[in-house]
C-alpha cells in the first residue's frame, strides 16, 4: 500500500465523473480510454471457472427450509387457480366449520411414524414428506416439508387437485409458521411465500389461530433454530449430510 | 435492481429451482471477484458459505435490493473468515489479505492495453480497502452509491468520495505503467508472492473486455 500520493492523475476530474465512469462498467456500456476499459474488464461476465459451485449451491437451495423446490411448469397456474379456493377455505374457517377442512387435510398426511423399514424411496418427493410425519419429529429445519403432501402423497390414486394441494400448502406453511422461532415469526409473514397464509387467515393477527386450527398438533417449536437430531430415514440424512458439508 | 432479479428471485422463494440458478449465474461473479479482493484465494470457499446462507435465508427476504442483501451476507461471511483465520478482530476492512492479493506489479503493466478481469481485479485490490471495496460494489456488484453505503454502513457520500480516490489512483497506476516499464520505478509490489491466489500466475490469458 506505498501508494499514498497518484501525482499526475488529473481524472477522473470529480466525483461526478468518477459516478459515470462507475455507473456506465456497472451497466456495461462500451468503454473508451484504459481507465473505463478496466471497469469494465472488472465488470465483464462470468467467466466459465466462476460458475463452478453451482451444483454445490443448488443442493443447498434444495436442502434449504423453505417451500419445497420444484421444477414443474403448470406450478404458477396451479397456485393462482388455487387463490380462489384459499377464499373459500378462509370463509369456512371464520365460519368455524374449519373442523372439516382439518379431517380432510390430516387424511392426507402420511400416516404416523412409518415403521422404521427403510425400503426404496420410488421418488425424493415422497421421501420428503415423510420425513415429518406427524408434525412431532424434527424442528425447523424441514419445516415445510409436509406442505406439499397433498400433491406428492403416497397415497393411491390421489388427484392433484387444487383445492388439496392448497390444503397443503397452508398446512405446511402453518407448521413452518407455528415451529419458527418466537421472534421470527413476523418475519416470515413478510415473506411472499406466505402471502397466501395471510390471506387464508384474513391478517397476520388470525394467523395463529387458524393455524392452531388447521394444524392442531403442531406446537411452537420448544427449541428455535436448534438444528434437531436428524430423523432415521437414510435418503434425508444423507441429503442433509450432502447440504452439511458445502457449510464450512 | 431489474425486474428480471426481482421476479426470479420470488420464483425462487416459491421454491423454483430455475430462478435460483438463474439467481446463481447472475449474481455469483460479481460476489466472487468481490470476496477475492476480502478474502484473495479464500474467495471459493466463501462464496459456497454465502449461496449456503441464501439458501438457507431466502424466505425471509422481504424485499429491496436483492445484490445488496447477497453482498452484505457475502461480505459478513467474508469477515467471518477472515476473524477466524487470523485470531484477532478483524480490522473494519481486512489490509493484509489486500495487500497479500496485490503481489505482483506485472498486472499493472500489463493494464494499459487489453486487460484481462483477473489483471482488472487484481489492479482494483491494490488500493487502499475502503477504496477498493467502494470500486468493487458500484462497478462489479453494480450498486448505486446509497446502496453501497448501506452495505458498508457509510454515507453514500463518503462511498462516492473513496470511489473517486480509487479511480484516480488507478488512473495514475495505469498512466505510470503505459511508459516502458524499465523506466518506471516499481511502486507497488510489497512483496511478489507467486503462490498466493490466481491474481499473480493466471493473468497470462488476456481477455479482450471491451465491447
Amino acid at each position: 500500500m506505498s501508494l499514498r500520493r497518484p501525482d499526475g492523475a488529473d481524472r477522473p476530474a470529480d466525483r461526478s465523473a468518477s459516478d459515470r465512469l462507475l455507473d456506465a462498467a456497472r451497466a456495461g456500456r462500451p468503454a473508451d480510454d484504459p481507465l473505463a476499459r478496466l471497469l469494465a474488464a472488472a465488470a465483464a461476465p462470468a467467466r466459465p471457472g466462476e460458475l463452478a459451485g453451482e451444483e454445490a449451491a443448488l443442493a443447498a437451495f434444495r436442502a434449504a427450509p423453505g417451500p419445497a423446490p420444484t421444477r414443474r411448469p403448470g406450478r404458477r397456474r396451479l397456485t393462482v387457480g388455487a387463490f380462489a379456493w384459499i377464499g373459500a377455505l378462509a370463509a369456512t374457517a371464520t365460519a368455524g366449520v374449519a373442523v372439516a377442512a382439518v379431517t380432510l387435510d390430516r387424511g392426507e398426511e402420511p400416516v404416523p411414524p412409518p415403521p422404521p423399514a427403510p425400503t426404496e424411496a420410488p421418488s425424493p418427493s415422497p421421501a420428503d414428506s415423510a420425513v415429518t410425519p406427524g408434525g412431532a419429529g424434527p424442528g425447523g429445519a424441514a419445516p415445510s416439508a409436509p406442505g406439499r403432501p397433498g400433491t406428492t402423497s403416497a397415497g393411491p390414486g390421489r388427484p392433484t387437485d387444487p383445492g388439496r394441494s392448497a390444503t397443503a400448502e397452508l398446512s405446511g406453511l402453518c407448521r413452518a409458521y407455528l415451529e419458527g422461532p418466537a421472534g421470527k415469526r413476523e418475519d416470515l409473514l413478510d415473506t411472499p411465500g406466505y402471502a397466501p397464509l395471510l390471506d387464508a387467515a384474513g391478517g397476520a393477527g388470525n394467523v395463529e389461530p387458524f393455524c392452531h386450527d388447521l394444524v392442531p398438533d403442531v406446537g411452537p417449536g420448544p427449541t428455535p433454530d436448534a438444528h434437531p437430531t436428524r430423523t432415521t430415514r437414510p435418503d434425508a440424512g444423507t441429503k442433509d449430510a450432502g447440504a452439511r458439508n458445502t457449510d464450512r | 435492481m431489474t425486474d428480471e432479479l426481482g421476479e426470479a428471485v420470488v420464483a425462487a422463494q416459491a421454491g423454483d429451482e430455475d430462478a435460483f440458478r438463474f439467481l446463481y449465474r447472475r449474481l455469483q461473479p460479481g460476489l466472487l471477484r468481490y470476496l477475492t479482493a476480502l478474502v484473495g484465494a479464500d474467495a471459493e470457499d466463501v462464496a459456497s458459505e454465502t449461496w449456503l446462507q441464501i439458501s438457507r435465508d431466502l424466505p425471509r427476504f422481504a424485499g429491496g435490493e436483492f445484490r445488496a442483501w447477497t453482498v452484505t451476507i457475502a461480505r459478513n461471511r467474508a469477515m467471518d473468515h477472515l476473524r477466524r483465520q487470523r485470531r484477532r478482530p478483524a480490522l473494519p476492512v481486512p489490509v493484509q489479505a489486500l495487500a497479500d492479493l496485490a503481489g505482483d506489479a506485472d498486472t499493472a503493466e500489463r493494464a494499459g492495453e487489453t486487460i484481462g478481469t483477473e489483471a482488472a481485479l487484481a489492479l482494483i485490490a491494490t488500493l487502499p480497502p475502503r477504496e477498493a471495496e467502494a470500486v468493487l460494489l458500484r462497478a462489479v456488484i453494480g450498486l448505486d452509491a446509497e446502496t453501497a453505503g448501506r452495505v458498508l454502513g457509510r454515507r453514500a457520500g463518503a462511498v462516492r468520495t473513496a470511489a473517486h480516490r480509487g479511480l484516480r489512483r488507478l488512473a495514475a497506476l495505469m498512466e505510470r505503467h503505459d511508459p516502458p516499464p524499465a523506466a518506471a520505478p516499481r511502486v507497488t509490489a510489497p512483496r511478489p508472492r507467486p503462490g498466493q491466489g490466481r491474481s499473480a500466475s493466471g493473468s497470462a490469458h488476456v481477455e479482450p473486455a471491451d465491447g
